[in-house]
């Protein structure tokens, strides 16, 4: 029995927000503060000839302004380091090295529309954008590069001629068993192609921070991100630093989505911070966080899938080419995960993949809820609806015919680690429509006063990694410190990791009181530093309840051990090692490349206007094993707003280019779904089977609920009307385009 | 940088004019704001001097009977027309679409003349007001005049006030008769937060089952606000019945000009939703009337 953890508390940080107490990036100030305005590019592939800065700095009130030659190591990248931080000419490598020629390193080129060219610090923030407006670059611009398809091509104009011969920047392969002699088993084939879009992740904040140096002499940078140790890294890079010459801490983060995993203000606040020895700010505004940072990866995705008349799946073949846009971001990785669930969860003997990742001058592609599992997830589960369909078998039950186990193997040639939940979470989601809405069958139905309205019911399932692995040591710091004399008065814990507003620090400060038994009041959660704490590895891959919760917990057993050996206070430092993982193989995808997963499954009713073409979605039932919900309402918040932002992803959001340039730059163009677009209900169907390695059995589920929603959505729309819609989002047009209406 | 330099909250609507043309610089008024702070915030609009508040004149904000006509000031906030019972009784079309433009919040304090000031040919209330028949009434250094709604756009977002100087005062509105009713309707994700893809509007007046008289507007249908006379035609003085709708929208199409805008609706979209919405539109006016 636990006393804190398995809770539905209120959330320890609900008070500062609701209130405004809490502060984040927007509102931090400082005595002697100075403001930063961002010259972007606003072209999509050009050479900076020139930068003419004078006008901008004969400004009364300009303290600087700043251009590539003033960036002492002009490039940085979470994974790769393909990008400057101010492209322009007169580029360096540090004080001693620079490049041979910029040219040859590519820093003076702009390759999408939100590269940042130069920035103005000025007295208010009026002056630095009235100043930015009178900086003059001269451009020469360069052959686009939009079409990924194209940019594949032998001969296509290169993005990064510097990285080397191709645009390709990803190529993961998957080659288990024999495919060929796998499709020849096949009695029933089904082929789809399906196209997945870009989707901005909206979060309510937009990119804002704060740089100074302290009394020390550290540049400190607090601007909100997701993995305080690789800003940090990042930073002190780009400027040249030992790492100890930099501080990361973060302000509260109104979301993040994985759109924060890259840098978007920190390297350049840092750097004028360090030029100007005065606090900097900068704020953007909501159109400058549209185009100025990475979006969801748009793919296109061949499909090839062959089963027996029994309902076995056989065979499988699928090409995915991804838009990684301008700069690598976290493109190997999102790939990495699609790779690893692009036939879902089930069990195919003989799969053969090939997933490309191809530099454009798109804007970046990004990681964002999900990395890469929802496109595969997309086109996987859309399979399996197409296939029972063939088939004539329900599509429940085929697929409880093919279900991953312990004792099967995933595409990559292994198990997956861990309990395999896959069954129960159908089962529930099946049940729960069963008997709650008597969904019998998958079959049309109409809706009294509407006549040309039609609705039905869709399901899907999903599967995501618990963690980023892939054969990196995953690993998580905490420290505890436990203060008291004859009781236990106070427990701080310490931890770097990022409260996105999924809730992380409740649930590390329930882990804490449950070890040491105490109320949670009693519970303070120092977090968010690079300075005097561990690396906790970041707020993604659904990775944190497991790895931060971990490391809390640990350091929490080892200082009460020390409590009740009397030592006063009672300290204690941990580190959690996740089980070990291995990278995919080159050529044919073999690994163990996680250490958990999670599985869930959704069943949702959807409304379809065959006049207007309006899609509604009117109920969902998601059924998520998180292993052990740490906090009950938390596990539901996630479940709810996974489902809504994935039903933006299906239906609504609609993110425009044209020619590398962004037409939807403003939520006023860009429509995500309000308060009158969500759902009737959002069941949450909480399935618990522990991992025993999770602290007290948990998982995690940020991304979980968001993977089976578009497939499901489409599932429904075909049951409804008969069409199958292979491309998101499911507009009105689309869709009366698939219905031969329009 | 200020957005303007001076702000001004007028009592009477001579006032007001008297704001504006007296203003050492670019003078502008404000009601609700909902658009123009946007416009002046984000640079689309050039920087001005003065600003001209107009809620709180007593002319531009009161909705009343004058006459045999309803009067609605200007500058009266849409959620306070759709709440009134005059406005239900006598504009049913206005109502529906005070109701439906952006969101509450935005409804609370946007106000019929900014909707119609901006000369947009789709937005909800200039569609529904031109269906109603309405009046404007325009105050200016020369005194005020009184024109019909359509003869104020002169295409999309010009409008035949003189800038700086004029201002719409108030709108009159024909008073529902035994028999006659409006409608209004668009074709839009409830989302609150843009324009309509399509929207339309009617008044009609019955006589058993026969049409007697009827007057359609439709938007985005053109470069101003669209008044579908060729439908009207079609249905004017005849049974309301299939043949006769079928005859209406043939015309309504011959007579629009629907376009592709690249963030919202295709042309093709907007040609095949505007049949249905036509009907819907027509139907819910003919049941109120009957
Ligand atoms: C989020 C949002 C959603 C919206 N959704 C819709 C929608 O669904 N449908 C729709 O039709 N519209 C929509 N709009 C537009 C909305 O209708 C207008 O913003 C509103 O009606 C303008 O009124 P206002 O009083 O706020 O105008 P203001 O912003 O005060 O003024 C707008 C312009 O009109 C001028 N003006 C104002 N009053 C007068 C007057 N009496 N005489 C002369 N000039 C005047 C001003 O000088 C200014 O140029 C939306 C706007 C927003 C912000």
């Amino acid at each position: 029995m636990t006393n804190i953890v398995g809770k539905p508390l209120p959330r320890i940080d609900a008070f500062g927000k609701v209130t405004g107490e809490t502060l984040y990036g927007g509102d931090l100030s400082m005595p002697g503060m100075l403001h930063m305005k961002i010259l972007f590019a606003h072209r999509p592939h050009a050479r900076v000839v020139s930068i003419d800065t004078s006008r901008a700095e004969a400004l009364m009130g300009v303290f600087g302004v700043y251009t590539s030659k003033d960036v002492p190591v002009n490039e940085y990248g979470l994974q790769w380091n393909d990008q400057p931080v101010l492209c322009g000419p007169g580029s360096r490598y540090g004080e001693d090295h620079a490049y041979s020629t910029a040219e040859e390193k590519g820093r003076d080129i702009v390759r999408f529309v939100g590269d940042q060219v130069a920035v103005v610090v000025a007295e208010t923030e009026a002056l630095a954008a009235q100043a930015r407006d009178l900086i003059e670059v001269t451009y020469e611009d360069l052959p686009l590069v939009t079409d990924p398809e194209a940019a594949m091509q032998p001969g296509a104009t290169l993005v990064h001629p510097e990285i080397g011969p191709t645009n390709i920047c990803v190529h993961d392969k998957i080659r288990k068993g024999d495919v060929e002699a796998g499709f020849a088993q096949a009695e029933v084939i089904v082929e789809g192609e399906y196209r997945v879009p870009v989707q901005e992740h909206a979060y309510l904040q937009p990119e804002a921070g704060l740089a100074h140096i302290d009394d020390e002499g550290r540049v400190v940078v607090l601007a909100a991100g997701q993995w305080t140790h690789t800003d940090q890294k990042q930073i002190a890079h780009a400027l040249d630093l030992h790492i100890d010459q930099v501080r990361v801490v973060y302000p509260a983060i109104g979301g993040a989505f994985g759109g924060r995993e890259d840098m978007s203000v920190q390297i350049v606040l840092a750097l004028a911070a360090l030029k100007l020895k005065r606090p900097v700010k900068i704020v953007w505004s909501r159109q400058e966080s549209m185009f100025g940072h990475g979006k969801r990866h748009p793919m296109v995705i061949q499909a090839r899938w062959g089963a027996t008349k029994g309902g076995k799946l056989v065979a499988a073949e699928n090409t995915f080419i991804a838009d990684a846009g301008a700069y690598m971001y976290t493109t190997n990785k999102v790939l990495g995960n699609s790779t690893i669930t692009q036939t879902g969860p089930y069990f195919i003997p003989n799969v053969k993949a090939d997933v490309y990742g191809v530099y454009t001058n798109n804007l970046p592609g990004a990681a964002f809820r999900g990395f890469g599992a929802p496109q595969a997830a997309f086109m996987a589960e859309s399979q399996m609806n197409k296939l029972a369909e063939a088939l004539g078998l329900d599509p429940v039950e085929f697929r409880m015919r093919n279900l991953i186990s312990e004792d099967l193997t995933l595409d990559v040639g292994t198990p997956p680690p861990g309990p395999v939940s896959i069954g129960q979470v159908i089962t529930a989601a099946a049940k729960t429509a069963k008997e709650r809405y008597s969904v019998e069958a998958f079959t049309p139905t109409t809706v009294h006063g509407q006549p040309s309205t039609v609705r039905s019911w869709g399901f899907a399932a999903g599967f995501k990694n618990i963690g980023f692995s892939f054969g990196y040591k995953e690993n998580c710091w905490s420290r505890v410190e436990i203060h008291g004399d004859g009781e236990i008065e106070d427990v701080v814990v310490y931890s770097a990791s990022a409260e996105v507003g999924q809730g992380n620090h409740t649930v590390l400060a329930q882990m804490a009181a449950e070890v040491t038994g105490v109320t949670l009041d009693r519970v303070h959660m120092v977090t968010m530093d690079t300075l005097n704490m561990g690396n906790a590895g970041s707020a993604s891959a659904s990775r944190l309840t497991f790895m931060s919760g971990n490391a809390v917990k640990g350091a929490s057993e080892r200082a009460f051990e020390k409590w009740q050996a009397e030592e006063r206070p009672a300290i204690a430092e941990y580190t959690y090692l996740a089980p070990e993982t291995t990278p995919m193989d080159k050529e044919t995808g073999y690994s163990m490349p996680n250490f958990a997963y999670a599985y869930a499954a959704q069943a949702v009713e959807v409304e379809v206007d065959t006049e207007t073409g309006q899609v509604r979605l009117v109920r969902v039932i998601s059924a998520d094993d998180v292993g052990k919900a740490i906090n009950p309402a938390q596990v539901e918040g996630q479940i709810e707003g996974g489902v809504v932002q994935a039903q933006g992803y299906a239906i609504q959001e609609n993110f425009i280019t044209r020619d590398g340039y962004v037409l939807t730059d403003m939520l006023s163009t860009y429509l995500i779904p309000t308060i009158w677009d969500i759902p009737e209900s959002v069941d949450s169907v909480v399935v618990e089977v522990p991992d025993e390695r999770g602290p007290w059995g948990a998982k995690g589920v940020g991304e979980l609920p968001y993977l089976p929603l578009a497939p499901a959505i489409a599932h429904a729309i075909r049951n409804a009307t008969g069409v199958w819609i292979s491309e998101i989002p499911f507009t009105p047009e689309r869709v009366l385009k698939a219905l031969g209406r329009i | 940088m200020n957005l303007w330099q001076q702000y001004v909250c007028p009592a009477s609507v001579a006032e007001a004019v008297q704001a504006l043309t007296s203003a050492p610089g670019p003078a502008l008024p404000i009601a609700g704001g909902t658009d123009l702070m946007l416009d002046l915030s984000q640079g689309r609009h050039p920087p001005v001097h003065t600003i001209v508040d107009l809620t709180s004149i007593p002319e531009m904000t009161v909705l009343e009977i004058r006459g045999d006509e309803l009067y609605i000031g200007a500058a009266r906030p849409l959620t306070r027309i759709a709440r009134d019972p005059l406005a239900v009784r006598h504009a049913q079309a206005l109502v529906e679409a005070c109701d439906l433009i952006a969101g509450p919040q935005v409804r609370n304090v946007a106000t019929l003349g900014g909707n119609v000031a901006h000369a947009l040919p789709a937005a909800d209330g200039t569609i529904s007001l031109t269906a109603l028949g309405a009046e404007v009434e325009i105050a200016g250094p020369a005194g005020t005049r009184r024109i019909p709604l359509p003869d104020l756009f002169l295409g999309p977002g010009k409008s035949a006030l003189k800038h700086g100087e004029e201002l719409l005062v108030g709108f009159y509105l024909p008073l529902t008769t035994y028999h006659s009713a409006s409608a209004f309707k668009r074709i839009m994700r409830p989302q609150g937060v843009a324009l309509p893809i399509l929207n339309c509007a009617c008044r009609l007046e019955r006589d058993g089952g026969v049409m007697a008289e009827i007057r359609i507007a439709v938007g985005p249908g053109g470069p101003t606000p669209l008044r579908a006379t060729e439908a009207e035609a079609a249905l004017r003085g005849k049974p309301f019945n299939a043949a006769t709708l079928s005859e209406a929208l043939d015309a309504l199409l011959q007579q629009a000009r629907f376009r592709t805008s690249a963030m919202r609706a295709t042309a093709d979209y907007r040609y095949h939703l505007v049949g249905g919405l036509l009907k819907d539109t027509l139907e819910a006016a003919w049941e109120r009337a009957g």
